[in-house]
């Protein structure tokens, strides 16, 4: 079709169009609190790591060169952590029947996998370096890791409102590590592995994954009608509760450095890098049961004891015989699905029982419930 | 059982790898080489993948049901896959950085023979996991279902599964209920059973054949990036050893491929090159300087070439696992099945007034489930629309359906596009999808709700209600007040005709 005019609609340069879609993303990105603050403090890791870079290559330090790259690769789980939240808010469409709200939980499940290769490399790193020490050479490294705690203070008073205690100090992710960054002449591969960096917080978005799965992560909100929000929540007490344990880490990591140039003790920094991996390792636990039950279609926890009751009660209603086969799972936090076949009479009131049931079940928190009426016959 | 090859398979390579592991350690630690200490971390990330893999065919293997666990735990396999393509995803990412790191300081490998020793032992492991896994997830591209895997596999797990319900008539069968012998007792209801009761196991057995493959294909690929890499580690060390010209000890030597840090050399260095500069290049014995010089540089750079490049080829084979596993923990609609289509075609069954709520997606491998509301004239020719539409589920390949059944208040123009009993208006944000129609819909499922209320619901809101749904079809926006009752106690009278 040839366009009447310039302006016409339908002829549109491919390009203009990617700008639209980018144009797009972000419209959406900044519509919302939480991927709002996801994204500039994404973008404050992203500059952080950038000055590293550029500081590292024209010091030519290794150690900060390897660090920043280290940064960048934990940036992209804190994208993954955006990613999700933008994409969870899509409508449902043809292929996902039930919209993508369960982008969130398979998000809070990866960052959660990350974190735990990440626990394991750092524990290998520092089991290497643990039998052969190399050189540190940690002058430099002060004043990066001092730069990255202020970085993170800046996010836990973003991010303020998150909270909960949950295990603090495990993200440190070996931040003692970096110290030995700095060092030269060692002929090891594996160099700089893992997370040691500069002793500054990367890995939000680990923090983001992990605190991500504190609790079930929140596809909507209870208290308004913009289902966005419920789950921005859940998504800042996760990237807070990380933020919280890189500052400690970060703290560690200075401790450790003066230990280092006070009294010259060379094996706390492996010791450290491997207990600060056994904590990360134990703190994503509780993240991946949560993930695990969810996307295993595991009946959701806070239903446990409510259902047999409810299951009762539906058995009392009159006309029916029998309840069978109830499965009900958990799409995303607090949005939960139940599938059921009843067993009734055939002179019982089909109508009254279905909406008997789906009252019953509405009180337990089920609000989308399929009941499948069976009608014995006699 | 077919798993169990599987279980054995993986047994096998495990306790291969996870000795080869310990031998490279044992060997890092004689050679002080810390090259080997890396990649024995490499063998232990494998170990790890293989026992992920392991403990996904384990559960997956009780596909009964459980207390919480009401589908069983046959979605292990997909996890596993998951797992297994995020580490691999992950070990990529380290791998590229460790290869950049290399671009910028290159060294030199100390022991090459050693090296290749181990390099060669490794890879004899790896061809052997290939070997034992390379058929079974050869096989597997995607699903391989064509969506009509028939019999009930779902079937027959209900009919293992210890319910805590009182065993009752049908045990659970869905498709045998409905379309054979809901009006038969429950001998009938074990009869129709067996008729099906041979396919069923042959049909699980293809069930769980597709979800484990997802698994398998995962260790598969986790060991071909293993084999990859030990194939760059033997390929590296031999042309290390036969083309590098090493510094030889004792002897005054110049490397001009490593640019160390070290200060107190680099004034050597420098000076040094700048007097080689005059001479002819790869001249060993450059002018009367006595001085060698270390093999051509680019030896130095193969290896993290070819590091990269496997990442590349890993990549892209772990792309497409990647995606598909996520695909059905996001609850997608298969892609066999065109939703659109069976929509269509589903109400086009005799006696469907109208299909909402219809949510189709894949437990694991061929096992799909669907529910959906379907609305019809009355519960009286309920059970012969719902036999039909069972039969058209199970043509399309889904033999876990649940329907539930609504029924039109008002006969004639009621074109019954909405929901009847849908949540209350307020629980539009918690409803999983379609914001947009749950206004309508929960408008008009709030007067159906309603009408079944107690006394405590006034007159006038019920005669507005009755009013409204008729008027409901014609899409107006009535006056019902969404009716923000606290929890409905208890409801005692029967649902209000609307013949009011």
């Amino acid at each position: 079709m040839l366009p009447l005019s310039i302006k016409d609609d339908e002829y549109k340069p491919a390009k203009l169009n990617l700008l639209v879609k980018i144009s797009g993303w972000f419209r959406s990105i900044l519509a919302d609190k939480t991927s709002r603050n996801l994204f500039f403090f994404l973008c404050l890791n992203l500059s952080f790591a950038f000055v590293e870079l550029l500081y590292g290559i024209w010091s030519n330090s290794l150690g900060l060169i390897s660090d920043s790259f280290h940064m960048f690769f934990d940036c992209t789980a804190l994208l993954a952590g955006l990613a999700a939240s933008v994409i969870s808010r899509w409508r449902s469409n043809d292929s996902f029947s039930y919209g993508y709200v369960r982008a969130e939980v398979l998000a809070g499940f990866v960052n959660g996998l990350f974190l735990i290769f990440t626990a394991f490399f750092i524990f290998s790193e520092g089991v290497e370096r643990a039998l052969e020490p190399p050189d540190v050479h940690h002058e430099r490294l002060l004043p990066v890791s001092i730069a990255g705690l202020l970085v993170n203070l800046v996010g836990i008073f973003v991010f303020q409102h998150g909270g909960h205690g949950h295990s603090h100090g495990g993200e440190g992710h070996g931040h003692s590590h970096s110290l030995f960054n700095g060092s030269v002449g060692h002929g090891h591969s594996h160099g700089g592995h893992g997370h040691s960096h500069g002793g500054h917080e990367h890995g939000h978005e680990h923090g983001h994954g992990h605190g991500h799965s504190h609790e079930e992560p929140h596809c909507h909100d209870e208290h308004s009608y913009s289902p966005a929000k419920g789950s921005s929540k859940q998504i800042l007490q996760g990237v807070f509760l990380h933020i919280v344990a890189d500052t400690l880490g970060s703290i560690g990591v200075i401790i450790s450095a003066i230990l280092m140039q006070k009294y010259d003790l060379m094996i706390a920094d492996p010791i450290c890098s491997m207990l600060i991996s056994i904590l990360i390792g134990v703190s994503v636990v509780p993240l991946l049961r949560e993930s695990i039950g969810i996307l295993m279609q595991r009946t959701p926890p806070s239903l446990d004891h409510a259902l047999p009751e409810c299951y009762q009660r539906v058995q009392q209603l009159q006309g029916v015989y029998n309840l069978q086969e109830p499965h009900f799972w958990t799409l995303c936090t607090d949005v939960y699905i139940g599938t059921l076949k009843l067993l009734v009479a055939p002179d019982a009131d089909a109508r009254w029982i279905l909406s008997q049931t789906h009252n019953i079940f509405t009180q337990a928190g089920v609000r989308q419930l399929y009941v499948q009426i069976d009608i014995a016959a006699m | 059982m077919a798993c169990e090859p599987n279980r054995a398979r993986l047994l096998c390579m495990l306790s291969l790898t996870f000795g080869f592991f310990i031998v490279e350690v044992v060997v890092s630690r004689i050679t002080a080489s810390l090259a080997m200490l890396s990649d024995s971390f490499h063998m232990l990330s494998d170990v790890i993948a293989l026992v992920v893999a392991l403990v996904a065919v384990r559960f997956a293997e009780k596909t009964q049901a459980t207390n919480k666990n009401t589908f069983g735990w046959i979605r292990a396999e997909v996890m596993g896959a998951l797992v297994n393509a995020v580490f691999l995803t992950a070990l990529c990412f380290t791998i590229i950085l460790e290869a950049i790191e290399r671009f910028t300081e290159p060294h030199e490998i100390e022991k090459p023979r050693v090296v290749i020793g181990v390099g060669a032992a490794g890879l004899l492991v790896n061809l052997l996991g290939l070997c034992l896994f390379h058929g079974h997830a050869g096989g597997g591209h995607g699903h391989s279902h064509g969506g009509h895997s028939h019999g009930n596999k779902k079937n027959k797990r209900g009919k293992m599964s210890k319910f805590e319900k009182p065993p009752g008539s049908s045990s659970g069968e869905e498709t045998n209920n409905l379309v054979g012998n809901h009006s038969t007792s429950p001998n009938g209801d074990s009869l129709e059973v067996q008729m099906n009761g041979n396919a069923p196991y042959e049909e699980l057995e293809n069930a769980h054949d597709s979800a484990s493959q997802l698994n398998m294909r995962g260790v598969f690929l986790h060991v071909l990036g293993d084999a990859l890499g030990s194939v760059i580690v033997v390929v590296n060390a031999l042309i290390f050893t036969f083309v590098w010209q090493p510094c030889e000890a004792g002897a005054p030597c110049v490397n001009p491929c490593t640019n160390s840090h070290c200060t107190d050399h680099q004034h050597v260095n420098h000076t040094l090159l700048g007097l080689m500069e005059g001479d002819e290049p790869n001249a060993t014995d450059p002018g009367g300087l006595g001085l060698t010089r270390a093999g051509p540089c680019w030896v130095l750079y193969l290896d993290p070439t070819l590091c990269i490049i496997m990442v590349c080829i890993l990549l892209y084979t772990t792309y497409p696992l990647l995606k598909e596993s996520a695909l059905i923990l996001l609850q997608t609609v298969p892609k066999q099945i065109d939703m659109h289509r069976l929509n269509e075609r589903l109400r086009g069954v005799d006696g469907v007034l109208a299909v909402h709520e219809l949510h189709i997606w894949q437990l694991a491998g061929s096992r799909i489930i669907a529910t959906a509301h379907i609305k019809c004239h009355d519960p009286a020719t309920y059970m012969d629309v719902a036999k039909r539409i069972k039969g058209f589920f199970h043509d399309e390949g889904i033999h876990a359906t649940t329907i539930q059944p609504e029924f039109v208040t008002v006969n004639s123009e009621s074109r019954g596009s909405l929901c009847e009993l849908s949540c209350r208006t307020q629980c539009a944000p918690k409803l999983c999808c379609g914001a947009v129609d749950a206004g309508k819909q929960t408008a008009a499922g709030a007067e159906g709700r309603v009408a079944a209320a107690t006394a405590a619901v006034p007159a006038t809101t019920l005669e507005v209600i009755s009013e409204s749904q008729e008027n409901a079809n014609k899409d107006q926006m009535p006056n019902v007040q969404v009716v923000v009752r606290s929890e409905p106690q208890v409801m005692v009278t029967r649902e209000v005709e609307s013949s009011l």
